[in-house]
């Protein structure tokens, strides 16, 4: 089975600035990927290229379409969240629901309504009325009561509280992830999408710096935290990053000996933060 | 179809001034019928009543598309501007409906569901004004409803309406082009670019060539309408050793023969179908401010 989405040589540039940089990835159906990078790495170009919202250089293919070109037939079988806060002001909630019912082959009028009952917005107030939370979570709704083969999240939970933060996720593994579905995420919280995605493409200055699956993440890296008296043998096992941490210092490795670091001292895997701010600060010094 | 209905309900919910601008104009009219002075001498009483209601009827369906040019300019400027402003632009491109359907709809808004809002509230306000006009004066007789003239009317405002849409064709494709493509001020951008053509030929060329073709454009739907001399059927009536002559009819004066054979009107509609290309392709590539 082709990849849901396969990019290659995938290039934007603003004026001088290039913000994606021959950029190869590609996602399999049925994962929840996250897409990780610093401000300004790339990742909103990536997903506007994704998405036919913006032109591009390079072979860029989702669900077997050029984005740009293809951009209606794509959006019956994607859907996307680009940013929060983007419904405009003026629509009522009720007319949203009918707009898109109107307009969608896939949307769900009763499960649109069942996921906003439980927000408690009614259906007469317009957008301009609600909170920026409240407005998210009708958004959300919307989007998530499209049968889509791929979702698009663009820091979906920016400016919920936390209560909602952990009901959207919940949400979206529980009631809307299945096999057909596949995810693809970014979010400045690594640490609240971490245990729910299935792979991370992490990027940076418009080029992509890792792509790996979870279970790989945990078998391929290792870190450990040495005292100064074996610090010389640690660097010697060329670490690509360390941090001082409480007298001690954290070094991590990439296919690592762990019999030899275990010897040195205490040994644990990397979350996907961790692994983010080593593989992004640079080497070792 | 069923999308392209959606898609001007869309307007209806997104510009209520499509119809709050004819409701208020219609209601500000029946006011000043309702309490104005009527003054009737000021109208010569040698004129036939015809005369009288036909000019009572174009007045006030005058007035209305006034209001109507000027509202539907500012549509077409603002309307592609406004999804990139709030940024809604987003949302409406996450549904599967392709660019050109858009910016179509946005067309079709102005130059015939506008109008067609217009039309009906002028109908309205008319049929609204005549009742109360006639009673509050008698004299008027029935000057105020002859069927006929009423029919005349329709007939008037849909020819109107049809040549209208393809006579502004490309400045209606302009608007579009500029409100798609302006980072801001698109009042301002739809102006500055004919008048720096118009200065630019001038100072180099010394010639105005540009500029009769704007102004044509912009007037010159009397394309559609036949000149006055000798074609039609007029009405002449002594006031005061004064002759006035008043058209018996519309019939004569409309021309869709000579509007729809002339280069003018084809050339232009040429020129508006490749500006909507153009804001096609910016609403395709253009999502942000």
């Amino acid at each position: 089975m082709p990849a849901l989405i396969e990019a290659q040589d995938l290039t934007k540039s603003y004026g001088a600035h290039v913000a994606l940089d021959r950029a190869n990835f590609s996602v399999e159906a049925g994962r929840i990927v996250g897409l990780i990078g610093p401000n300004g790495a790339g990742k909103t170009t990536a997903l506007r290229a994704i998405l036919g919202l913006t032109a591009y250089q390079g072979r860029l293919q989702v669900l077997g379409r050029e984005p740009l070109r293809d951009r209606t037939e794509l959006m019956r079988d994607a859907c996307f969240i680009a940013d929060v806060a983007v419904l405009p002001s003026w629509l009522r909630v009720d007319h949203a629901i009918d707009f898109v019912a109107g307009v969608h082959p896939r949307f769900r009028r009763d499960r649109a309504l069942s996921l906003l009952a439980k927000t408690g917005i009614t259906g007469r107030r317009r957008m301009r009325e609600l909170s920026k939370g409240m407005k998210t979570q009708v958004h959300l709704a919307l989007t998530m009561a499209i049968d889509a083969k791929l979702l698009v999240l663009d820091e979906p939970t920016l400016g919920l509280d936390i209560l909602a933060r952990r009901a959207f996720y919940d949400a979206l593994v529980n009631d809307y992830m299945d096999e057909t579905r596949t995810i693809l995420i970014t979010t400045h919280q690594v640490e609240e999408v971490e245990n729910l995605l299935t792979d991370v493409l992490f990027i940076d200055k418009g080029r992509i710096v890792l792509d790996s699956s979870l279970e790989d993440i945990s078998t391929r890296y290792a870190a450990v935290a040495v005292a100064a008296d074996k610090l010389d043998a640690a660097r010697a096992e060329k670490p690509f990053h360390e941090r001082p941490m409480l007298g001690k210092v954290v070094l991590y490795y990439e296919h690592p000996d762990l019999a030899k670091l275990a010897a040195m001292g205490e040994v644990h895997s990397l979350s996907v933060a961790d692994l983010f701010v080593a593989k992004l600060s640079g080497g070792a010094e | 179809m069923k999308t392209a209905n959606w898609l001007v309900r869309r307007e209806f919910w997104e510009n209520r001034a499509i119809w709050v601008i004819p409701t208020v104009l219609g209601a500000f009219l029946i006011l000043v019928a309702l309490f104005g002075k009527v003054d009737l001498m000021a109208i010569p009483s040698q004129l036939p009543s015809q005369t009288v209601g036909g000019g009572f009827l174009l007045a006030a369906a005058g007035t209305f598309f006034v209001v109507m040019a000027i509202y539907s300019t500012w549509y077409l400027l603002d309307c592609l501007y406004a999804d990139r402003k709030d940024r809604s632009v987003l949302f409406w491109k996450s549904m599967p409906i392709s660019d050109t359907t858009t910016v179509m709809s946005k067309l079709a808004t102005a130059l015939i569901v506008i109008p067609a809002v217009y039309f009906a509230a002028a109908d309205l306000t008319s049929l609204l004004m005549a009742f109360i006009l006639s009673i509050r004066a008698r004299s008027l007789g029935g000057a105020l409803w002859h069927a006929d003239l009423w029919l005349q009317l329709q007939v008037l405002w849909l020819y109107v309406i049809v040549t209208s849409a393809i006579w502004y064709l490309p400045i209606a494709a302009y608007l579009l082009v500029v409100s798609a493509w302006a980072k801001r001020a698109v009042m301002l951008w739809s102006i500055l670019p004919p008048i720096a053509l118009v200065l630019a030929e001038r100072w180099f060329f010394g010639t105005h060539v540009i500029a009769n073709q704007l102004g044509t454009r912009l007037f010159g739907v009397e394309l559609a309408f036949r000149d006055a001399q000798g074609c039609c059927s007029w009405v002449t009536t002594v006031v005061d050793d004064k002759t006035i002559r008043t058209p018996a009819n519309i019939w004569g004066f409309l021309n869709p023969g000579g509007f729809l054979s002339s280069p003018e009107t084809w050339i232009g509609a040429a020129i508006g179908a490749a500006l909507i290309v153009c804001a096609i392709q910016l609403r395709m590539r253009r999502t942000e401010i």
